[in-house]
């Protein structure tokens, strides 16, 4: 019998329905994933599992009795856990001191949460000091207590929203080792992703959400990957070639060198030059600490990296959010380290910031103002706005850049994430003068036709003769996008690839701080 | 994505088709039922409900002085609600009007009393009137500049300012080397002199009897030049998207804290505008509690208008006559004002209530 089985559920938000007649058996000890583009349903499913949100309509049934939690307490009493994108652990108290937190009771037993821990470790491999403060610990070690936090209470249903999304390359394999071990021991796991290769590697059934539907669930036993695809996205992707590939890591590996990279590779004269940056936090604590990097023009180069080790603060300075410590950064001959983001607006940078909520846009404003956010007064006469110039020539930019919206006068919230990042991309590369772009996470978030429109516009501007700088945490994205990738750790760089170099093994080793040029 | 679905762009369509009803429905309903208790109130102090509203009637628009009286009142409210949507706009609330008015009306008088009296053609009420308005702009602005620099919340900023300007005002005319009218009598009450005849706003229809001023004129004004502002000029979208998002504007190239003090000295100083009409319209010296609660009313009438300055007019004078018809039914039917105050709160509380539902509908 079914450990878990969900039918016709459905749940609306307003006048969107995020799921439609869901029904869905997960078995006894396998491991179920879900696949699906942004949007698609995946995390609310989860939700509804886990009682953050009710189903409009549909029932759970939960080892053959009725389950429909009011929240996630009472989805925690019935053995249904999850792991959410984002950790809920307290930084500055240690391992056992997170774990006994929500489960102790009057007295505080430590040496019970230890006791547990050791047996843990010995049954899944999850070692962990349970003296460390997390706030010493890596975003991978992190998951590692969240996840021990679960399995404490030897829960039925482990379900783990988008865990990979934030890990390196060895940390994932560990990861998926992890939900194998639990799911031997008879429990159920359900792991969301959007990555082909994970699923391959660890699922043994896979359910397709398209729109808030499902539209298959295949036995991974001698499945094809490529259907799995279409049905994902909707459409064939071998056209897409190798890009889409990479962005959904079919293989689990990319190809040597991108094989759309039909522009100069060579690159010419060096546009930005940054060297021994150093950015301190308001706290003291340094998060650059001497980046010296040269991007040429006509070249893409890449940053990898595990986030949080400088990549957000590079792009809040480049962007002029953030005044640099110590260090200088030239753009074309212009000091621009610590300018107004006017100044380096005016000196010829293009930035697509990585949060494309808090900085890239303002949802709230129209398509036509946000694409002109930066240049209001280039359609006024007399202080006031003149509309419909700006309304022409927005449309003039949506059929350039492929932004879909019915009109330049819809919000920006009404759009999809892809096309929000097309806008902000039609942005920045339209302005005049313009030497170099800054692509941090660019396509993060977007689905799968967006990620090659964002790749095909990056690699049009490099073949245009503009130095980019891409910084990402996909592995997969630098290696089919960059022309060399340099890898970030701890706020410097550690080490720098050539193209035709490019190998995960190296690279993740790079990141992790192990640094072998 | 949504609109991929036609059955959801239809819905979408539907919602944003009753939204605009939704937006006039609510106030208007509002308005009427707060009224419809503040009749149960008045029947439930005992006084005759119909000698009431015959007073209440009697005193917002009876005459053509009390219609004139009425709209002079809704003058300065609408000046003061005027500045609370501009810098709304800017995502800023602005609660200090009491304090803008105050600071307004005073250096209104003292302009008024030194100097300002013998200037010609029109200047010696203009001059004042600048002065009036500067010193609001400085009062307002000195909370959008602790709200720059300091990030100190203009809530508690302007509120907070507005508690210094009203003992401000009082000092000024409890001491005689200040405005306080030097002694001619034993009587003689904590107030300025009163301002020179050259300095007060003209009537508009001075044969008639009304007390109608060219405030309203000033006022009308400032609704277009708001409107044109806040709706199609640069500066406009540049308070809105620094009030959406400073962060994304900053990067935009905009000088958020430029803005973030632009718009509270604008706001201020149409308070303080307010202030110095309120004295030089219909006052004509300084009293320590000139500005009574005209501030506040203000407010309201800026929260009522939700961003509009079309709203701001209808909210203003729905204000101007409630307030005059009020101080008529204390007078004739002997119906305490306070019953008015309760119905105007019952207004603020209605329509702040009903926007979250309005809003919600906004948003999906």
């Amino acid at each position: 019998m079914a450990l878990l089985e969900l039918s016709g559920l459905t749940k609306r938000f307003g006048a969107f329905t995020a799921l439609d007649d869901i029904s869905l058996l997960i078995e006894r000890g396998e491991v179920h994933c879900l696949l699906g583009e942004n949007g698609a349903g995946k995390s609310t499913l989860c939700n509804l599992v886990f009682g953050v949100h009710r189903p409009d309509a549909g029932t759970m049934t939960l080892g053959g009795e009725p389950f429909d939690p009011r929240g996630p307490a009472e989805a925690l009493q019935r053995g249904v856990v999850m792991v959410h994108q984002h950790f809920s652990l307290v930084p500055n108290m240690s391992v056992a001191e997170n774990l006994m937190l929500g489960r102790a009771s009057a007295v505080l037993k430590p040496q019970d949460i230890i006791v547990r821990m050791e047996q843990l470790a010995a049954e899944y491999g999850l070692e962990i000091d349970p003296e460390a403060r997390i706030d010493e610990l890596s975003v991978g070690e992190r998951q590692r207590v969240e996840i021990i936090k679960c399995l404490l209470g030897d829960p039925q249903l482990l379900v783990l929203d988008e865990p990979t999304a934030v890990l390196q390359p060895g940390e994932i394999d560990a990861l998926l080792a992890i939900c194998r071990q639990v799911a031997l021991r008879g429990k159920s796991v359900i792991l969301v992703t959007h990555k082909l290769g994970e699923i391959s590697r660890v699922a043994d059934r896979t359910t397709v959400l398209r729109q808030g539907r499902i539209i298959e669930t295949v036995t991974m036993e001698g499945a094809d990957i490529r259907s799995l695809v279409r049905s994902m996205v909707g459409r064939d992707v071998q056209s897409a070639g190798s890009v889409l590939a990479a962005a959904v890591d079919i293989e689990g590996k990319t190809p040597a060198k991108p094989s759309d990279a039909a522009g100069p590779v060579s690159p010419g004269e060096a546009v930005l030059q940054i060297s021994d940056l150093v950015y301190r936090d308001p706290h003291g604590v340094p998060r650059l600490d001497g980046l010296s990097l040269t991007v040429g023009t006509g070249e893409i180069v890449g940053i990898a990296g595990v986030e949080g080790n400088g990549q957000t603060e590079l792009g809040l300075i480049l962007a002029g959010l953030a005044a640099p410590s110590a260090g200088a950064i030239v753009v074309g001959g212009t000091q621009v380290g610590g300018c107004t983001p006017q100044e380096i607006t005016d000196a010829g940078v293009g930035i697509v910031p990585e949060d494309r909520h808090a900085v890239a846009c303002i949802k709230e404003l129209s398509v036509a103002e946000n694409l002109f956010l930066g240049a209001i007064g280039k359609f006024s006469r007399f202080g006031l706005l003149d509309k419909s110039a700006r309304r022409k020539a927005a449309e003039a930019m949506m059929r350039d850049f492929d932004v879909r919206a019915s009109s330049p006068d819809v919000s920006m919230a009404s759009l999809s994430g892809g096309n929000q990042q097309k806008a902000v991309l039609a942005r920045e590369l339209s302005l005049d003068p313009l030497v170099f772009l800054l692509a941090a996470q660019p396509t993060r978030g977007l689905d799968v036709g967006a990620i090659e429109a964002v790749y095909n516009r990056i690699r049009a501007a490099r073949d245009d003769g503009l130095g980019v700088l891409l910084i990402s945490s996909e592995l997969e994205e630098l290696m089919a996008v960059s022309d060399r990738i340099a890898v970030i750790y701890r706020g410097k760089l550690v080490g720098e690839l050539a193209a035709g170099a490019f190998s995960r093994e190296a690279i993740g080793a790079m990141m992790s701080g192990h640094a072998h040029v | 994505m949504v609109m991929k679905n036609p059955k959801l762009a239809r819905v979408a369509k539907g919602a944003r088709l009753e939204l605009v009803p939704l937006q006039v429905l609510v106030p208007v309903v509002s308005t009427i039922i707060a009224l419809g208790i503040g009749l149960l109130i008045i029947a439930a102090t005992g006084a005759s409900v119909l000698e009431a509203i015959e007073a209440f009637w009697d005193g917002m628009a009876g005459s053509d002085f009390n219609i004139g009286a009425s709209i002079n009142r809704a003058i300065s409210l609408a000046l003061v609600g005027l500045g609370f949507i501009f810098a709304s706009r800017a995502n800023l609330t602005n609660v200090g009007g009491e304090g803008q008015i105050a600071m307004g009306g005073m250096f209104a008088t003292a302009a008024a009393l030194h100097g300002a009296g013998d200037l010609p053609l029109g200047l010696a009420f203009i001059v004042p009137l600048a002065v009036g308005t500067i010193a609001g702009a400085v009062w307002g602005g000195l909370a959008g500049f602790l709200k720059a620099a300091r990030g100190t919340n203009e809530v508690i900023s302007t509120l907070l300012l507005s508690f210094i300007a009203l003992p401000l005002v009082y000092w000024s005319v409890e001491s005689f080397h200040l405005l306080r009218k030097p002694i001619s009598d034993v009587s003689s009450l904590p107030e300025s002199a009163e301002i020179p005849d050259t300095t007060k706003l003209p009537l508009l229809f001075p044969d008639n009897g009304s007390p109608l001023h060219i405030g309203l004129l000033i006022a009308a004004i400032a609704v277009v030049v708001v409107w044109l502002v806040l709706k199609h000029s640069t500066l406009g979208l540049r308070l809105r998207a620094v009030g959406l998002n400073a962060t994304a504007s900053r990067r935009a190239g905009m000088r958020t804290s430029f803005y973030v003090i632009l718009a509270m000295t604008v706001s201020g100083g149409l308070g303080g505008l307010g202030g110095a009409i309120m004295i030089l319209g219909q006052q004509f010296y300084l009293t320590s509690d000139f500005s009574s609660g005209y501030g506040f009313d203000g407010l309201v009438v800026g929260l009522l208008s939700r961003g509009s300055a079309v709203g701001v007019v209808i909210g203003a004078l729905l204000f101007g006559f409630l307030r005059s018809g009020s101080i008529n039914m204390e007078i004739s039917a002997h119906v305490p004002s306070a019953v008015v105050l309760i119905c105007q709160g019952l207004i603020v509380i209605v329509i702040a209530g009903s926007a979250i539902l309005t809003n919600r509908k906004v948003t999906r």
